[in-house]
Protein backbone atom coordinates (compact mmCIF):
# COMPACT_ATOMS: atom_id res chain seq x y z
CA UNK A 1 0.00 0.00 0.00
CA UNK A 2 1.32 3.45 -0.86
CA UNK A 3 0.25 7.08 -0.68
CA UNK A 4 1.65 10.45 -1.72
CA UNK A 5 2.55 12.38 1.43
CA UNK A 6 1.28 15.93 1.89
CA UNK A 7 3.09 17.45 4.87
CA UNK A 8 1.71 21.00 4.87
CA UNK A 9 3.41 23.74 6.87
CA UNK A 10 2.87 23.51 10.64
CA UNK A 11 4.11 19.95 11.21
CA UNK A 12 7.29 19.91 9.09
CA UNK A 13 8.29 23.53 9.74
CA UNK A 14 7.37 23.89 13.40
CA UNK A 15 6.67 20.49 14.96
CA UNK A 16 8.93 18.08 13.00
CA UNK A 17 8.97 15.57 15.87
CA UNK A 18 5.30 14.85 15.13
CA UNK A 19 6.31 14.02 11.55
CA UNK A 20 9.10 11.76 12.82
CA UNK A 21 6.69 9.63 14.84
CA UNK A 22 4.18 9.39 11.99
CA UNK A 23 6.80 8.34 9.43
CA UNK A 24 8.12 5.67 11.82
CA UNK A 25 4.63 4.27 12.44
CA UNK A 26 3.80 3.94 8.74
CA UNK A 27 7.18 2.44 7.94
CA UNK A 28 6.66 -0.16 10.64
CA UNK A 29 3.23 -0.99 9.21
CA UNK A 30 4.75 -1.43 5.76
CA UNK A 31 2.71 1.42 4.30
CA UNK A 32 4.78 3.50 1.87
CA UNK A 33 4.52 7.28 2.05
CA UNK A 34 6.02 8.92 -1.00
CA UNK A 35 7.49 12.43 -0.69
CA UNK A 36 6.43 14.74 -3.51
CA UNK A 37 8.30 17.88 -4.58
CA UNK A 38 6.64 21.22 -5.16
CA UNK A 39 3.78 21.49 -2.69
CA UNK A 40 2.75 24.92 -1.38
CA UNK A 41 0.73 25.71 1.76
CA UNK A 42 -2.46 23.60 1.53
CA UNK A 43 -3.79 26.52 2.17
CA UNK A 44 -5.11 26.84 5.73
CA UNK A 45 -8.91 26.31 5.93
CA UNK A 46 -9.01 28.57 9.02
CA UNK A 47 -6.76 31.20 7.40
CA UNK A 48 -6.48 31.76 3.65
CA UNK A 49 -9.88 30.16 2.93
CA UNK A 50 -11.64 32.65 5.17
CA UNK A 51 -10.11 35.67 3.46
CA UNK A 52 -10.02 34.45 -0.15
CA UNK A 53 -11.91 31.33 -1.18
CA UNK A 54 -10.77 31.39 -4.83
CA UNK A 55 -7.10 31.59 -3.84
CA UNK A 56 -7.67 28.70 -1.45
CA UNK A 57 -9.23 26.67 -4.28
CA UNK A 58 -6.48 27.53 -6.76
CA UNK A 59 -3.55 26.65 -4.50
CA UNK A 60 -5.30 23.56 -3.14
CA UNK A 61 -6.08 22.29 -6.66
CA UNK A 62 -2.48 22.95 -7.72
CA UNK A 63 -1.26 20.81 -4.83
CA UNK A 64 -3.66 18.01 -5.75
CA UNK A 65 -2.57 18.23 -9.39
CA UNK A 66 0.94 17.16 -8.30
CA UNK A 67 -0.30 13.87 -6.80
CA UNK A 68 -0.25 10.84 -9.06
CA UNK A 69 -0.35 7.92 -6.66
CA UNK A 70 -3.23 5.49 -7.21
CA UNK A 71 -3.72 5.23 -3.46
CA UNK A 72 -4.21 8.98 -3.31
CA UNK A 73 -2.68 11.45 -0.90
CA UNK A 74 -2.33 11.23 2.88
CA UNK A 75 -1.70 14.01 5.39
CA UNK A 76 -0.83 14.10 9.10
CA UNK A 77 -2.81 17.35 9.51
CA UNK A 78 -6.60 17.73 9.81
CA UNK A 79 -6.42 21.22 8.31
CA UNK A 80 -4.60 20.05 5.19
CA UNK A 81 -7.02 17.13 4.88
CA UNK A 82 -10.03 19.42 5.13
CA UNK A 83 -8.59 21.74 2.50
CA UNK A 84 -7.72 18.98 0.05
CA UNK A 85 -11.04 17.18 0.56
CA UNK A 86 -12.82 20.54 0.39
CA UNK A 87 -11.21 21.50 -2.92
CA UNK A 88 -12.32 18.15 -4.36
CA UNK A 89 -15.82 18.75 -3.00
CA UNK A 90 -16.23 22.22 -4.52
CA UNK A 91 -14.67 21.25 -7.85
CA UNK A 92 -16.86 18.17 -8.23
CA UNK A 93 -20.02 19.90 -7.02
CA UNK A 94 -20.00 22.75 -9.51
CA UNK A 95 -18.62 22.63 -13.06
CA UNK A 96 -18.20 26.42 -13.12
CA UNK A 97 -15.89 26.21 -10.07
CA UNK A 98 -13.87 23.48 -11.80
CA UNK A 99 -13.55 25.65 -14.92
CA UNK A 100 -12.57 28.75 -12.95
CA UNK A 101 -9.95 26.84 -10.95
CA UNK A 102 -8.47 25.32 -14.10
CA UNK A 103 -8.40 28.74 -15.74
CA UNK A 104 -6.03 29.78 -12.94
CA UNK A 105 -4.01 26.54 -13.12
CA UNK A 106 -3.57 26.93 -16.87
CA UNK A 107 -1.42 30.02 -16.18
CA UNK A 108 1.13 27.75 -14.51
CA UNK A 109 0.73 24.88 -16.96
CA UNK A 110 -1.28 22.62 -14.69
CA UNK A 111 -4.67 20.99 -14.74
CA UNK A 112 -6.75 19.29 -12.05
CA UNK A 113 -9.79 17.11 -12.70
CA UNK A 114 -10.81 16.49 -9.10
CA UNK A 115 -9.95 12.78 -8.87
CA UNK A 116 -7.24 12.49 -6.22
CA UNK A 117 -8.43 10.60 -3.14
CA UNK A 118 -7.48 12.31 0.15
CA UNK A 119 -6.97 10.58 3.50
CA UNK A 120 -6.19 11.61 7.05
CA UNK A 121 -3.46 9.47 8.62
CA UNK A 122 -5.87 8.35 11.35
CA UNK A 123 -8.23 7.07 8.64
CA UNK A 124 -5.46 4.87 7.29
CA UNK A 125 -4.51 3.67 10.78
CA UNK A 126 -8.14 2.79 11.44
CA UNK A 127 -8.41 0.92 8.14
CA UNK A 128 -5.37 -1.11 9.28
CA UNK A 129 -6.52 -1.54 12.87
CA UNK A 130 -5.82 -5.29 12.99
CA UNK A 131 -2.29 -4.73 11.80
CA UNK A 132 -1.86 -1.93 14.33
CA UNK A 133 -2.98 -4.30 17.10
CA UNK A 134 -0.59 -7.03 15.94
CA UNK A 135 2.31 -4.58 15.89
CA UNK A 136 1.89 -3.41 19.50
CA UNK A 137 4.95 -4.46 21.50
CA UNK A 138 4.41 -2.38 24.63
CA UNK A 139 0.72 -1.97 25.51
CA UNK A 140 -0.01 1.47 27.00
CA UNK A 141 -1.35 0.15 30.29
CA UNK A 142 -2.42 2.85 32.73
CA UNK A 143 -2.69 5.53 30.04
CA UNK A 144 -6.03 7.25 30.62
CA UNK A 145 -6.40 9.13 27.38
CA UNK A 146 -8.76 12.02 26.68
CA UNK A 147 -9.36 11.80 22.94
CA UNK A 148 -9.73 15.21 21.32
CA UNK A 149 -11.06 14.68 17.81
CA UNK A 150 -10.97 18.33 16.82
CA UNK A 151 -13.48 19.84 14.43
CA UNK A 152 -11.90 19.47 11.02
CA UNK A 153 -11.22 15.74 11.35
CA UNK A 154 -15.01 15.26 11.39
CA UNK A 155 -16.87 18.25 10.01
CA UNK A 156 -18.39 19.30 7.69
CA UNK A 157 -19.34 15.66 7.26
CA UNK A 158 -20.48 16.28 3.69
CA UNK A 159 -16.88 17.16 2.81
CA UNK A 160 -14.92 14.94 5.23
CA UNK A 161 -17.01 11.78 4.71
CA UNK A 162 -15.35 9.94 7.56
CA UNK A 163 -16.57 8.82 11.01
CA UNK A 164 -19.63 10.41 12.66
CA UNK A 165 -19.68 14.22 13.07
CA UNK A 166 -21.08 14.00 16.62
CA UNK A 167 -20.48 10.42 17.76
CA UNK A 168 -17.07 9.53 16.40
CA UNK A 169 -15.36 6.25 17.33
CA UNK A 170 -12.24 5.86 15.17
CA UNK A 171 -9.59 7.51 17.32
CA UNK A 172 -11.03 6.00 20.52
CA UNK A 173 -10.77 2.55 18.96
CA UNK A 174 -7.19 3.12 17.82
CA UNK A 175 -6.23 4.30 21.33
CA UNK A 176 -7.84 1.24 22.89
CA UNK A 177 -6.11 -1.03 20.38
CA UNK A 178 -2.84 0.23 21.88
CA UNK A 179 -3.86 -1.02 25.32
CA UNK A 180 -4.74 2.45 26.65
CA UNK A 181 -8.08 3.48 28.12
CA UNK A 182 -10.12 6.18 26.37
CA UNK A 183 -11.69 8.36 29.07
CA UNK A 184 -15.00 10.00 28.28
CA UNK A 185 -15.30 13.66 29.31
CA UNK A 186 -17.65 16.60 29.13
CA UNK A 187 -17.13 18.85 26.07
CA UNK A 188 -15.37 16.02 24.21
CA UNK A 189 -16.64 17.15 20.82
CA UNK A 190 -16.06 20.85 21.41
CA UNK A 191 -13.57 23.00 19.53
CA UNK A 192 -10.13 23.63 21.07
CA UNK A 193 -10.43 27.32 20.17
CA UNK A 194 -7.23 27.55 18.13
CA UNK A 195 -8.69 29.34 15.08
CA UNK A 196 -9.89 32.19 17.33
CA UNK A 197 -6.30 32.93 18.26
CA UNK A 198 -6.13 35.14 15.16
CA UNK A 199 -9.13 37.30 16.07
CA UNK A 200 -9.59 37.12 19.87
CA UNK A 201 -6.86 35.61 22.04
CA UNK A 202 -8.94 35.78 25.24
CA UNK A 203 -11.84 33.79 23.77
CA UNK A 204 -9.40 31.29 22.33
CA UNK A 205 -7.86 30.79 25.78
CA UNK A 206 -11.24 30.50 27.42
CA UNK A 207 -12.20 27.67 25.08
CA UNK A 208 -9.07 25.64 25.77
CA UNK A 209 -9.38 26.38 29.50
CA UNK A 210 -12.88 24.86 29.49
CA UNK A 211 -11.65 21.78 27.67
CA UNK A 212 -8.62 21.22 29.91
CA UNK A 213 -10.80 21.65 33.00
CA UNK A 214 -13.29 19.02 31.77
CA UNK A 215 -10.46 16.64 30.89
CA UNK A 216 -8.83 17.02 34.28
CA UNK A 217 -12.15 16.48 36.09
CA UNK A 218 -12.71 13.25 34.13
CA UNK A 219 -9.46 11.85 35.51
CA UNK A 220 -7.52 11.55 32.25
CA UNK A 221 -3.72 11.57 32.57
CA UNK A 222 -2.98 12.64 28.98
CA UNK A 223 -4.64 13.95 25.83
CA UNK A 224 -4.38 12.66 22.26
CA UNK A 225 -4.92 14.87 19.21
CA UNK A 226 -4.82 14.37 15.44
CA UNK A 227 -4.32 17.98 14.31
CA UNK A 228 -1.28 20.26 14.77
CA UNK A 229 -3.48 23.31 15.46
CA UNK A 230 -5.20 21.48 18.32
CA UNK A 231 -1.79 20.19 19.45
CA UNK A 232 -0.36 23.69 19.73
CA UNK A 233 -3.49 24.99 21.43
CA UNK A 234 -3.25 22.31 24.16
CA UNK A 235 0.54 22.23 24.48
CA UNK A 236 1.43 25.90 24.32
CA UNK A 237 -1.33 27.36 26.50
CA UNK A 238 -1.24 25.30 29.69
CA UNK A 239 1.57 27.32 31.24
CA UNK A 240 -0.04 30.60 30.17
CA UNK A 241 -3.38 29.60 31.69
CA UNK A 242 -1.68 28.51 34.93
CA UNK A 243 0.03 31.89 35.17
CA UNK A 244 -3.11 33.81 34.29
CA UNK A 245 -5.76 31.91 36.23
CA UNK A 246 -3.84 29.98 38.87
CA UNK A 247 -4.84 26.63 37.35
CA UNK A 248 -2.46 23.68 37.65
CA UNK A 249 -2.61 22.08 34.24
CA UNK A 250 0.20 19.67 33.53
CA UNK A 251 -1.28 17.29 30.97
CA UNK A 252 1.02 15.64 28.44
CA UNK A 253 -0.37 16.12 24.92
CA UNK A 254 0.37 13.31 22.48
CA UNK A 255 -0.08 13.23 18.74
CA UNK A 256 -1.88 10.01 17.82
CA UNK A 257 1.21 8.87 15.90
CA UNK A 258 3.35 9.34 19.04
CA UNK A 259 1.10 7.09 21.12
CA UNK A 260 1.11 4.47 18.37
CA UNK A 261 4.91 4.73 18.05
CA UNK A 262 5.38 4.30 21.82
CA UNK A 263 3.18 1.20 21.77
CA UNK A 264 5.18 -0.10 18.77
CA UNK A 265 8.28 0.07 20.97
CA UNK A 266 9.98 3.24 19.70
CA UNK A 267 11.98 5.16 22.31
CA UNK A 268 10.90 8.65 23.45
CA UNK A 269 14.32 9.96 22.42
CA UNK A 270 14.02 8.86 18.78
CA UNK A 271 10.50 10.33 18.65
CA UNK A 272 11.71 13.69 19.93
CA UNK A 273 9.33 13.62 22.92
CA UNK A 274 11.90 15.83 24.69
CA UNK A 275 10.65 18.70 22.50
CA UNK A 276 7.26 18.66 24.23
CA UNK A 277 6.59 21.57 26.57
CA UNK A 278 4.71 19.32 28.98
CA UNK A 279 7.11 16.41 29.37
CA UNK A 280 5.50 12.99 29.60
CA UNK A 281 8.24 11.53 31.87
CA UNK A 282 6.17 11.77 35.06
CA UNK A 283 3.27 10.00 33.35
CA UNK A 284 5.56 7.17 32.22
CA UNK A 285 6.81 6.75 35.79
CA UNK A 286 3.35 6.93 37.35
CA UNK A 287 1.89 4.21 35.13
CA UNK A 288 5.08 2.12 35.13
CA UNK A 289 5.70 2.48 31.40
CA UNK A 290 9.33 1.44 30.83
CA UNK A 291 11.02 3.59 28.21
CA UNK B 1 -29.62 53.09 10.30
CA UNK B 2 -29.58 49.77 8.49
CA UNK B 3 -29.88 50.02 4.72
CA UNK B 4 -31.03 47.07 2.65
CA UNK B 5 -28.66 46.30 -0.19
CA UNK B 6 -30.50 44.04 -2.63
CA UNK B 7 -27.45 43.63 -4.80
CA UNK B 8 -25.51 42.21 -1.85
CA UNK B 9 -28.40 39.94 -0.92
CA UNK B 10 -28.62 38.60 -4.45
CA UNK B 11 -24.89 38.09 -4.61
CA UNK B 12 -24.92 35.96 -1.47
CA UNK B 13 -27.91 34.00 -2.77
CA UNK B 14 -26.23 33.49 -6.14
CA UNK B 15 -23.20 32.00 -4.43
CA UNK B 16 -25.15 30.03 -1.90
CA UNK B 17 -28.88 29.51 -2.37
CA UNK B 18 -29.13 27.63 0.92
CA UNK B 19 -29.36 31.03 2.62
CA UNK B 20 -33.03 31.27 1.60
CA UNK B 21 -33.93 28.07 3.51
CA UNK B 22 -33.27 29.65 6.91
CA UNK B 23 -36.36 30.05 9.09
CA UNK B 24 -34.46 31.58 12.01
CA UNK B 25 -34.98 28.70 14.45
CA UNK B 26 -31.65 29.46 16.16
CA UNK B 27 -30.45 25.88 16.36
CA UNK B 28 -27.11 27.18 15.03
CA UNK B 29 -26.67 29.67 17.87
CA UNK B 30 -27.82 27.12 20.43
CA UNK B 31 -25.00 24.77 19.41
CA UNK B 32 -22.35 27.42 18.83
CA UNK B 33 -19.47 27.26 21.35
CA UNK B 34 -18.56 30.90 20.75
CA UNK B 35 -22.14 32.11 21.21
CA UNK B 36 -22.08 30.23 24.51
CA UNK B 37 -18.96 31.84 25.93
CA UNK B 38 -19.77 35.32 24.59
CA UNK B 39 -23.32 35.03 25.95
CA UNK B 40 -24.79 35.60 22.52
CA UNK B 41 -22.62 38.54 21.49
CA UNK B 42 -21.40 36.32 18.69
CA UNK B 43 -24.54 34.95 17.09
CA UNK B 44 -24.56 32.91 13.85
CA UNK B 45 -28.34 33.17 13.48
CA UNK B 46 -28.09 36.94 13.44
CA UNK B 47 -25.41 36.93 10.75
CA UNK B 48 -27.68 34.78 8.57
CA UNK B 49 -30.64 37.07 9.30
CA UNK B 50 -28.64 40.12 8.25
CA UNK B 51 -27.50 38.32 5.09
CA UNK B 52 -31.13 37.43 4.20
CA UNK B 53 -32.10 41.05 4.73
CA UNK B 54 -29.17 42.31 2.67
CA UNK B 55 -27.65 44.38 5.47
CA UNK B 56 -24.21 44.63 3.90
CA UNK B 57 -23.25 47.75 5.86
CA UNK B 58 -23.86 45.96 9.17
CA UNK B 59 -22.13 42.74 8.10
CA UNK B 60 -19.12 43.98 6.21
CA UNK B 61 -18.42 47.47 7.56
CA UNK B 62 -19.74 47.43 11.13
CA UNK B 63 -19.13 43.68 11.48
CA UNK B 64 -21.96 43.34 13.99
CA UNK B 65 -21.92 40.47 14.94
CA UNK B 66 -18.23 40.05 14.24
CA UNK B 67 -17.92 37.25 11.63
CA UNK B 68 -14.26 36.71 12.57
CA UNK B 69 -15.34 35.21 15.89
CA UNK B 70 -16.55 32.02 14.19
CA UNK B 71 -14.19 29.24 15.32
CA UNK B 72 -15.03 27.25 12.13
CA UNK B 73 -16.04 24.23 14.27
CA UNK B 74 -18.82 23.51 11.72
CA UNK B 75 -21.30 22.37 14.38
CA UNK B 76 -23.93 24.81 13.09
CA UNK B 77 -23.69 23.31 9.60
CA UNK B 78 -24.24 19.81 10.95
CA UNK B 79 -27.09 20.86 13.26
CA UNK B 80 -29.08 23.06 10.87
CA UNK B 81 -32.47 21.40 10.18
CA UNK B 82 -32.71 23.34 6.91
CA UNK B 83 -29.23 22.45 5.67
CA UNK B 84 -28.17 26.06 5.43
CA UNK B 85 -24.44 26.09 4.64
CA UNK B 86 -23.65 28.66 7.31
CA UNK B 87 -19.87 28.57 7.27
CA UNK B 88 -19.79 28.84 3.47
CA UNK B 89 -21.96 31.95 3.75
CA UNK B 90 -19.71 33.30 6.52
CA UNK B 91 -16.71 32.71 4.25
CA UNK B 92 -18.38 34.74 1.51
CA UNK B 93 -18.97 37.61 3.95
CA UNK B 94 -15.41 37.43 5.30
CA UNK B 95 -14.05 37.38 1.74
CA UNK B 96 -15.88 40.68 1.16
CA UNK B 97 -14.42 42.07 4.39
CA UNK B 98 -10.98 41.04 3.10
CA UNK B 99 -11.48 42.82 -0.21
CA UNK B 100 -12.31 45.97 1.74
CA UNK B 101 -9.26 45.56 3.97
CA UNK B 102 -11.38 44.91 7.08
CA UNK B 103 -9.90 41.79 8.61
CA UNK B 104 -7.76 40.89 11.64
CA UNK B 105 -4.07 41.58 11.18
CA UNK B 106 -3.08 37.98 12.03
CA UNK B 107 -4.57 36.79 8.72
CA UNK B 108 -2.32 39.24 6.96
CA UNK B 109 0.85 37.66 8.34
CA UNK B 110 -0.12 34.19 7.08
CA UNK B 111 -1.13 35.50 3.67
CA UNK B 112 2.08 37.53 3.30
CA UNK B 113 4.16 34.45 4.13
CA UNK B 114 2.37 32.38 1.48
CA UNK B 115 2.90 35.20 -1.04
CA UNK B 116 6.59 35.48 -0.19
CA UNK B 117 7.55 31.83 0.36
CA UNK B 118 4.69 29.74 -1.06
CA UNK B 119 4.26 28.23 2.41
CA UNK B 120 2.77 29.64 5.62
CA UNK B 121 5.83 28.91 7.76
CA UNK B 122 9.28 29.21 6.17
CA UNK B 123 11.93 26.71 7.31
CA UNK B 124 14.26 28.32 9.85
CA UNK B 125 17.87 27.16 10.27
CA UNK B 126 17.01 25.75 13.69
CA UNK B 127 14.17 23.68 12.26
CA UNK B 128 16.27 22.44 9.35
CA UNK B 129 18.91 21.19 11.79
CA UNK B 130 16.26 19.69 14.07
CA UNK B 131 14.81 17.85 11.07
CA UNK B 132 18.26 16.44 10.30
CA UNK B 133 18.72 15.28 13.88
CA UNK B 134 15.34 13.55 13.75
CA UNK B 135 16.39 11.79 10.53
CA UNK B 136 13.80 13.63 8.42
CA UNK B 137 14.31 14.40 4.72
CA UNK B 138 14.71 17.93 3.40
CA UNK B 139 11.60 19.34 1.77
CA UNK B 140 11.42 20.81 -1.73
CA UNK B 141 8.48 23.19 -1.60
CA UNK B 142 6.71 24.94 -4.47
CA UNK B 143 8.62 27.25 -6.81
CA UNK B 144 7.75 30.68 -5.38
CA UNK B 145 7.32 32.32 -8.83
CA UNK B 146 4.64 29.77 -9.72
CA UNK B 147 2.67 30.50 -6.55
CA UNK B 148 3.05 34.24 -7.11
CA UNK B 149 1.69 33.88 -10.65
CA UNK B 150 -1.42 32.19 -9.24
CA UNK B 151 -1.83 34.76 -6.46
CA UNK B 152 -1.59 37.55 -9.03
CA UNK B 153 -4.33 35.89 -11.11
CA UNK B 154 -6.67 35.75 -8.11
CA UNK B 155 -5.66 39.32 -7.10
CA UNK B 156 -4.67 37.97 -3.69
CA UNK B 157 -1.31 39.73 -3.94
CA UNK B 158 -2.92 43.19 -4.06
CA UNK B 159 -5.50 42.55 -1.35
CA UNK B 160 -3.02 41.03 1.10
CA UNK B 161 -0.37 43.70 0.56
CA UNK B 162 -2.89 46.41 1.44
CA UNK B 163 -3.18 44.81 4.90
CA UNK B 164 -5.94 44.45 7.46
CA UNK B 165 -7.33 46.44 10.40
Amino acid sequence: MSYDLFLGCVIPARLPYLEASARKVFEKLGIILKDVDGFSCCPDPTGIELIDHKTWLALGARNLSLCNNNGGVISFCSGCVETLKGVNYFINKDITVKKEVNKYLQKVGKVYEGNTAVKHFAEVLYENLDKVKETVEKPLEGFKVAVHYGCHYLRPSEIIEWDDPFEPVTVDEIVEALGAESVDYDLKLECCGNPLDKSDKDLSLQMIDNKLDAIQKAGANCVVVVCPACYQQYEFNQRELNKKNGTEYNLPIFYLSELVALAFGFKPQELGLNFHRVRPNALFENVGFKV
Amino acid sequence: MSVINFEFRNEVLKHNASLSYCYQCSTCSGGCPVALITEGKYNPRKIIEEAILGLQEKLVNEQDPNPWLCSTCQKCVELCPQKVELTEIFTLIKNQCFEKGKFPEAFSAQGQAVLEFGIAIPYSKAIISRREKLGLPSINTAPVEEIQTLLKETKFDKNITRGGD
